[in-house]
């Protein structure tokens, strides 16, 4: 029976077919060893070139418990540093983002170059004998990938039986694309901002959610008016989506497929729902601008996406309806933030982008119609699962009814089971093993 | 300054006063009546940033027109609104109220005057309260001899934290 032990066997233990131990989500030792172990060793979002985009620029945040930098070096080249000065361990930056030719202590004045190389300590005739500054270099990720402007980093070394960063990314590589390519310029930036939230409930639920197409038609019935319409949702879009009335509405849903395509990664595909005929004057120049970049067919397979929404597990989900990257925060075993950066289309008509970013304001800001119920289902969740009554919580819909998806080695099902939700629950039980 | 030929007649007192009783009115949920203080090209804005200096193409809490601010109200009064069952329950206290110089923008529709005052809004829900403190500015325009908002703007000292779920307008 699960106790307190933390073991690899008690926590195989803590994950059963179809079902997973409250403990999961509840116990502050079982957080701790996530951060020490899930995120201390898994690829991990860090944040999108276009944050920095020239010399000496930075964002700062957390790898788990580790706070870094992501930074654009001198050269050209994109960084993650640890944000902890090599001298006596103070943060070396304070502030979310900024610019900095040189990363300066402010405690005693020791100075980095933007790759982390420690270039300069005052006072220098005060060093011990022997002391070099190259043995006090920031510590850095390590290992670091990228794809199409997204960086991605791993605080463990390779080996270990864990994933390069090829193996890791390779099964979302499409789901990026989906997301990337409906730029005319081929490229996208995170540069309007960002939508900050938290719960009081554990990091796993919004990781669980953001594949959940079972929970939209009754978490989300408030967004819906008397005439079974959602708000309006994007460009050139005639009306709002119909998220809960209705036949099509229904059979709609049960058609999205989620995906299971290993490492815990997971998304769920578009449906007729989704699309429709858009039609309004920017979308159109926007759908010139596409055509003239990749000729009309390209353009044609482009908007018509397959995704509606993905998780990288652990950190990271990408959703293509109403486009932005999600980034999952763990604070504590029962407090998560959350950052919503409303994804900006280079190349497109500005229309088209203000249009998406009002649109976030409305799904998915703290004071959203959408993300507002999630929050507070997400701290019922946690508040339900601080009772003794049962200790198992229940992922069984779907079991074993799943097939083969479309590429090798993937499984699906309809996303209103719990197909992917076991699908991460396995590659966190892989994670949380000991070394 | 100069006062336009539509506001003679309503100086700091009126403003003061209307700006007390939009407040009220949040109070007392009475969000209908509130919408109606809007004019039709009206809006309401919270921004994400720290001095933003325009709503579209960049994140804000809320920028609602009056469309989107009837669909707020309507989910307000929706029976399945997890985040407001039960109920929060708010205070306002506005102060330090002045008549501002008119500032326009080009995505500004025009208004008669400006007023700027501190606002907080307590707000309890369950055991918990909270607090909300901020600047907001009304650009208020005179329809038919009455004040009417043409925008709201609400400041909040921490608009760029990471906020709990906000139902409620501030």
């Amino acid at each position: 029976m699960p106790d307190g032990s933390t073991d690899t066997r008690s926590l195989a233990a803590l994950v059963q077919p179809g079902r997973v131990h409250r403990r999961v989500y509840t116990d502050p030792e079982i957080f701790e060893l996530e951060m020490a172990r899930l995120f201390g060793r898994s690829w991990l979002y860090v944040g999108h070139a276009s944050q920095v985009p020239s010399p000496g620029d930075f964002i700062t945040t957390e790898l788990g418990r580790q706070p870094v930098i992501l930074i654009r070096h001198q050269d050209g080249t994109i960084r993650v540093l640890l944000n902890r000065c090599t001298h006596r361990g103070v943060k070396l930056l304070a502030e979310r983002s900024g610019n900095r030719p040189r990363l300066v202590c402010l405690y005693h004045g020791w100075t980095y170059d933007t790759d982390g190389a420690l270039a300069r300590v005052p006072i220098d005739e005060g060093c011990a004998p022997g002391f070099r500054t190259c043995d006090f270099n920031l510590a850095t990720a390590a290992r670091t990938g990228t794809y199409r402007g997204f960086v991605f980093a791993s605080l463990a070394p390779e080996g270990g039986g864990l994933p390069t960063f090829d193996e890791w990314i390779a099964p979302m590589r499409r789901n990026i694309d989906d997301i990337v390519d409906r730029a005319p310029a081929g490229e996208i930036a995170l540069d309007v901002g960002v939508h900050r939230y938290r719960f009081r409930g554990n990091w796993k639920m919004q990781v669980e959610n953001v594949i959940d197409s079972y929970h939209v038609p009754f978490s989300h019935a408030s967004t819906v008016n008397r005439k079974g319409v959602q708000f309006s949702r994007r460009e050139g879009d005639a009306e709002g989506a119909k998220v809960v009335d209705g036949q099509r509405t229904a059979a709609s849903w049960k058609r999205r497929r989620g995906h299971d395509v290993g490492h815990g990664h997971g998304w769920t595909s578009n449906t007729e729902l989704d699309e429709g005929s858009r039609s309004s004057p920017a979308w159109n120049e926007y759908r010139q601008a596409l055509d003239a970049a990749v000729g009309r067919e390209r353009a044609e397979q482009i908007l018509t996406p397959r995704m509606h929404n993905s998780m990288l597990y652990p950190n990271a989900s990408f959703m293509g309806l109403n486009m932005h990257i999600r980034v999952i925060r763990p604070l504590a075993v029962d407090l998560t933030e959350v950052n919503v950066y409303p994804i900006r289309l280079v190349g497109a008509p500005e229309a088209i982008n203000v249009r998406n970013t009002r649109l976030l304001n409305v799904t998915h800001a703290a004071a959203s119609f959408v993300q507002s119920d999630d929050i507070e289902a997400f701290a019922r969740q946690q508040a339900g699962l601080a009772s003794r009554q049962g200790d198992w919580v229940d992922i069984s819909r779907g079991l074993d009814a799943d097939e083969p998806g479309d590429e090798p080695g993937t499984r699906c099902a309809p996303s209103t089971g719990e197909l992917l939700v076991r699908a991460q629950f396995r590659a966190w039980l892989d994670l949380m093993r000991e070394a | 300054m100069d006062v336009p030929a539509a506001t003679r007649g309503i100086g700091r007192e009126a403003c003061e006063r209307f700006v007390i009783d939009e407040a009220r009115l949040l109070d007392d949920r009475r969000l209908r009546d509130w919408l109606a203080l809007f004019t039709d090209d009206g809006a309401y804005w919270v921004p994400a940033e720290p001095n933003q200096p325009t709503p579209h193409g960049r994140v804000s809490l809320f920028y609602d027109d009056r469309e989107l601010m009837g669909n707020r109200i309507e989910r307000l009064e929706h029976p399945l609104i997890h985040v407001q069952t039960p109920p929060s329950r708010t205070v306002h206290l506005v102060g330090s109220i002045t008549l501002e110089p008119m500032r326009t923008e080009p995505w500004l529709p025009a208004a008669d005057l400006l007023v700027q005052s501190s606002v907080m809004m307590a707000e309890c829900r369950l055991d918990a309260q909270r607090l909300f403190a901020a600047r907001q500015w009304h650009w208020l325009r005179v329809v038919d001899g009455r004040l009417r908002i043409v925008l709201k703007r609400v400041d909040l000292v921490d608009c760029d934290a990471a906020f709990e779920a906000i139902a409620l307008p501030i």
